[in-house]
């Protein structure tokens, strides 16, 4: 049972997290992970991360900031301009994993208008896992695990930040 | 049998295919891509699965050609069938699963039971049914072939050889196979479905087309700075690398000229993973072994949607004139250490699908492209380098990496498939008449 003083701040970093994707900060998104950041979208329902079956996206920490890198040279094409999204955040449920640290889930869906090539609505419907810390005063995230209704596929172009 | 009436008929494939150009329509056009689904994904070889996929009896895989649904099972005999995921009674989806097990195939719609071949074993209540059992079996491909594990079918019963369609392109899937110490790979690291909003054909022609790297993945390179950009993204004097025709439609980027050292395809040292180097040279002997770690896979379209992608293996599936999927799995090698194929598991997820590196800014390219050819459309270029290449002694047309020499051999296959053989050789529509 977390204290209603952790919900509010566990629920302030996933507004504020979401809200920095929306607007493609990536820098400023960035910022919120931690070293031992893990990324993942898996490709399979009920995907292992360990079993040698290929995923949609799993970025170590370092992966991650070349993909931060890539986003922020301006040519990105898939993201040139940017999309322009939107995501409800819903169903949090927290529970303590250590001290300052929380499991965190949460239902997301997310409106993307594509205006990179024909523009079109795309919804991107998922239940997405946190893992955050409390280090020097600051809520981080070291692990993101955004599980797509639709990652056995098709799947469209997924060049943002999800 | 299957039926004269060729929808291409009506469509003048000579007209909107010159040797130096190519009409948008055959983008946009539904009736061309009707024409496509007969002549090329029912009338020739098109590539199911890797046997590895389904190594035991009754393993099964959903698949499918062109659009038909099927799936390819390994029968107790050891034999692959490719079978329609038709049930032969209502039309019922028989094998619901994406992959797994089973030793027989109950529809459940009304319960009709089949074998691994196909054939019908039971039918509830058969009281009222007063059919034959040996002649209501499920729909089979009529031809199934493998080449190094890779599973190829057809539809058509009077296909020409599958060593026919391959051509000299086997030695392209030998090179991939030869990755492995072993000569095996593996596919059963799972697939993911990229969907694209643009025309089939853009993907084998945009995967073999060496002039766009500079300009639609100039992020990747600022960002990651790797062995990419000495292979491509050089003055046009400096590259190497070589647009292949193989002719049947195989297309190639030959990136081996530009390493000049082993395993730079893979993105490192040599030292990196030692015991994979030496395993090669003791299979293939010092000098295949060195050739291989030195030149890497191969980059390479088999007609009409098998692409060995380096460490990568895709399928190419249209779904409308407008929409199609490209479908990648890691090429895991046998006789490897593990870290190897981890290795061969991230690339696969950093290069290829829908947030890949390279991938997400080709599939937006495309499907602008798409865009652009709405309506009635024009011409698009394919002239680039056409006097510059050269037939090597093997008859394989070779240009530098930046001309469309590659996507001139998919076309100059596709117009001959398309024409079908009353036009391309009067003698067999004589013969058929
Ligand atoms: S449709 Fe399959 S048993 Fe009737
Ligand atoms: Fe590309």
């Amino acid at each position: 049972m977390v204290t209603i003083e952790e919900r509010l701040r566990v629920e302030e970093f996933l507004f504020k997290e979401a809200r920095l994707a929306d607007e493609s900060r990536y820098s400023e998104w960035e910022a919120l992970a931690e070293d031992d950041m893990h990324y993942w979208v898996p490709a399979e329902a009920g995907q292992d991360p360990d079993d040698g079956r290929i995923s949609i996206l799993n970025d170590n920490r370092t992966r991650l900031a070349t993909r931060i890198r890539q986003l922020n040279t301006g040519v990105r094409h898939a993201q040139v301009p940017p999309s322009r999204m939107c995501r409800i955040i819903s169903n949090v449920e927290i529970e303590t994993i250590a001290d300052g640290e929380y499991f965190v889930r949460s239902n997301v869906v997310l409106y993307e208008y594509r205006i990179q090539a024909d523009k079109e609505m795309e919804v991107w419907p998922a239940r997405v896992e946190h893992k955050l810390r409390m280090r020097d005063g600051e809520m981080k995230m070291f692990s993101k695990h955004i599980h797509l209704l639709n990652s056995e596929g098709p799947v469209r172009g997924l060049s943002f930040i999800i | 049998m299957l039926d004269n009436s060729r929808p291409s008929e009506g469509i003048r494939f000579e007209e909107l295919i010159l040797d130096d150009r190519v009409h948008s329509t055959l983008y946009t056009d539904s009736e061309v891509f009707e024409a496509e689904m007969d002549s090329i994904f029912r009338n020739g070889w098109v590539f199911i699965c890797h046997d590895s996929e389904i190594p035991k009896a009754g393993d099964f895989v959903r698949r499918n050609v062109g659009r038909d649904p099927v799936f390819a099972v390994r029968g107790r005999d050891g034999e692959i069938s490719v079978i329609v995921n038709r049930c032969a009674h209502r039309g019922n989806i028989i094998c619901q699963e994406e992959r797994g097990n089973a030793k027989a195939f109950v529809c459940q719609y009304h319960g009709w039971a089949y074998d691994t071949k196909g054939g019908l074993v039971d039918v509830p209540y058969p009281a009222g049914f007063k059919g034959d059992f040996s002649c209501h079996g499920l729909e089979r491909l009529a031809k199934v072939d493998s080449y190094q594990g890779f599973v190829f079918a057809s539809f058509n019963p009077t296909v020409p050889s599958l060593g026919d369609h391959l051509g000299r392109a086997t030695e392209l899937i030998d090179r991939a196979v030869e990755m492995s110490p072993v000569g095996r790979i593996n596919l059963s690291g799972g697939w993911v479905r990229h969907q694209l909003n643009c025309n089939w054909k853009m993907l084998p022609e945009n995967d073999t087309d060496g002039y766009h790297v500079n300009f639609v993945h100039p992020s990747f390179a600022q960002a990651i700075r790797s062995n990419y950009d000495e292979a491509v993204l050089q003055d046009e004097e400096s590259l190497k690398s070589e647009a292949k025709d193989w002719g049947n439609g195989h297309t190639e980027l030959n990136f081996s000229p530009s390493y000049s050292r082993p395993l730079e395809w893979f993105g490192c040292a040599e030292d990196r993973y030692p015991s994979y180097s030496k395993a090669l040279r003791e299979a293939y002997g010092q000098e295949k072994g060195d050739k291989i770690l030195l030149d890497g896979p191969p980059h390479a379209v088999i007609f009409p949607n098998l692409f060995l992608g380096e460490m990568n293996i895709v399928r190419f599936e249209p779904v409308a004139p407008g929409v199609c999927l490209h479908i990648h799995t890691p090429m895991y090698l046998e006789g490897v250490d593990d870290d190897v194929n981890q290795r061969i598991l991230r690339q696969s997820e950093g290069a290829l699908g829908p947030t890949a590196f390279l991938l997400a800014d080709d599939s937006v390219i495309a499907e602008r492209t798409q865009l652009a050819l709405a309506g009635k459309g024009g011409w698009l270029d394919l002239s680039r380098g056409a006097e510059r290449e050269v037939t090597d002694d093997n008859g394989v047309v070779v240009g530098h990496l930046t001309d469309e020499t590659s996507n001139r051999g998919f076309w100059r296959h596709y117009k001959q498939v398309m024409q079908g053989p009353d036009q391309s050789s009067p003698t067999a529509a004589a013969a058929a008449a």
